[in-house]
């Protein structure tokens, strides 16, 4: 189904992909190069958008299941670990791509503008929606090749996991094994890179599964130690690990 | 937007909330948790069929949203579409991830969705308020159900096809004449 993304969509093709991405029928390499194309297509974008709002009233229609009382305290122990991109004061020099992504697609709003009769006004409209939408794929998507990446192993030399760092900022946990976590316990991802600083913790699973790890502002460098442990569900009660380590490694530039 | 439309009270106050998550309140974000995680979990459980994944989802998308806040304009679309459409990719690359990955014995495509999923039980559910009821409501039982089959359970074409026994590409076609007819209807 995927056109070239230089190639300019029809109006009536730009619907139809847009409504079946919305309906998640567009997957896998297809997916990857859609939400490429999000990114700095805003008349795509525009269609995203309408039809995330239609149909926005079947979400309406799901059943209201109140969350278990742990889940907040989930959410708000990997919170710890993480400060809103505004708020920080180097948020401009943190995510160097985005910038230009939003300029791009503001720029094609005004082209448009120019050349088709419906106004960009909508298009540009929903472009921030979908910029963001967009790098949500990216977070599950090794779309690039790693710069580096850290093979975590077991007390007996076992690899369990690989973490992955990308030019873009974007740090990834890849589990290679499955690994037992008792009930009312989570697996807590640490990294260290300076002694005297300590281990600051990046993430937290309650089992083995692939996991964008937040590193913000931390640093990032070659012969970084980054560990599993084992934690309390809600993660480890004072900031550093208590439990078990189940596997580390330290980065090593990939070739 | 729609959503805003019949929600105006509840829409402006998550645009609010998210104005104050990106300016690093942690309460702004409770109080989204608060109005929306239930329903929230209740679209993530139909496409996840399973409790604790459903919950994963809701989590992560928490987390996306504290962190993303910034990027979020309200004067470019509303609040509640935006952290919906973030909880349904988390969702939905949790559903493909696990197809791909499956450790336990039934894989969550062949758990059994629950009735009140199935897709004329969402029908009866859906506002008569909404154009898109009556959008929907033009097209065949059979294309109508295939389209909600998608957005709810979130199948894909593959488990479409094999859902209503019919081949991949009329399966795919019937959902392009679908979504055609509903842009034209929905104008």
């Amino acid at each position: 189904m995927s056109p070239s993304p230089d190639l300019p969509l029809g109006p009536e093709e730009r619907d139809m992909l847009a409504g079946e991405y919305v309906l998640g029928l567009i997957e896998g390499a297809d997916l990857a190069a859609f939400e490429r194309r999000l990114e700095v297509d805003a008349e795509l974008a525009g269609a995203v958008a309408r039809w995330r709002s239609h149909f926005a009233a079947i979400d309406a229609t799901a059943p209201a299941i109140p969350p278990s009382s742990e889940l907040w305290r989930r959410i708000e122990a990997e919170l710890a670990a993480v400060t809103p991109l505004a708020a920080r004061p180097a948020a401009a020099t943190a995510t160097p791509v985005r910038p230009g992504a939003a300029t791009g697609s503001r720029l094609s709003d005004w082209w448009n503008s120019l050349l088709v009769w419906r106004g960009a006004a909508l298009a540009g409209a929903v472009a921030t929606i979908l910029l963001a939408v967009g790098l949500l794929g990216a977070l599950d998507r090794a779309r690039r090749q790693p710069v580096m990446v850290a093979v975590l192993l077991t007390e007996t030399n076992i690899a369990a996991a690989v973490v992955n760092t990308f030019g873009d900022g974007r740090v990834e946990l890849l589990p290679l094994q499955a690994i037992a976590v008792p009930e009312g316990k989570a697996l807590e991802i640490w990294t260290l890179w300076d002694r005297a600083v300590g281990p600051r913790s990046v993430g937290l699973i309650e089992r083995a599964r692939s996991t964008p790890l937040r590193l913000d502002q931390l640093p990032l460098g070659a012969n970084q130690l980054f560990e599993i442990t084992l934690e309390p569900a809600t993660g480890s009660p004072t900031g550093r690990p208590t439990g078990p380590i189940i596997a580390k490694g330290t980065t090593a530039q990939a070739l | 937007m729609a959503t805003s439309a019949t929600l105006p009270r509840q829409a402006t106050e998550i645009d609010a909330a998210l104005r104050q998550c990106a300016s690093g309140d942690k309460i702004a974000l409770k109080r989204i948790y608060e109005a929306e995680s239930a329903r929230m979990l209740g679209v993530a459980q139909r496409l996840l069929k399973r409790r604790a994944l459903a919950e994963e989802a809701v989590q992560d998308a928490f987390v996306l949203i504290w962190r993303h806040a910034a990027r979020f304009d309200p004067e470019r679309g509303s609040g509640l579409t935006w952290i919906y459409a973030i909880l349904r990719n988390r969702a939905l690359s949790i559903l493909r991830d696990e197809k791909r990955t499956e450790t336990s014995d039934t894989p969550v495509a062949e758990e059994t969705a629950s009735e009140e999923d199935d897709p004329e039980t969402v029908m009866s559910k859906l506002s008569d308020a909404k154009a898109l009821r009556a959008c929907l409501e033009q097209l065949p039982e059979q294309r109508r159900s295939l389209v909600l089959l998608a957005f709810v359970q979130g199948l894909t074409h593959g488990e479409l096809a094999e859902r209503v026994k019919l081949p991949l590409g009329t399966v795919k076609s019937w959902i392009r004449r679908s979504l055609l007819a509903l842009k034209e209807c929905l104008g």
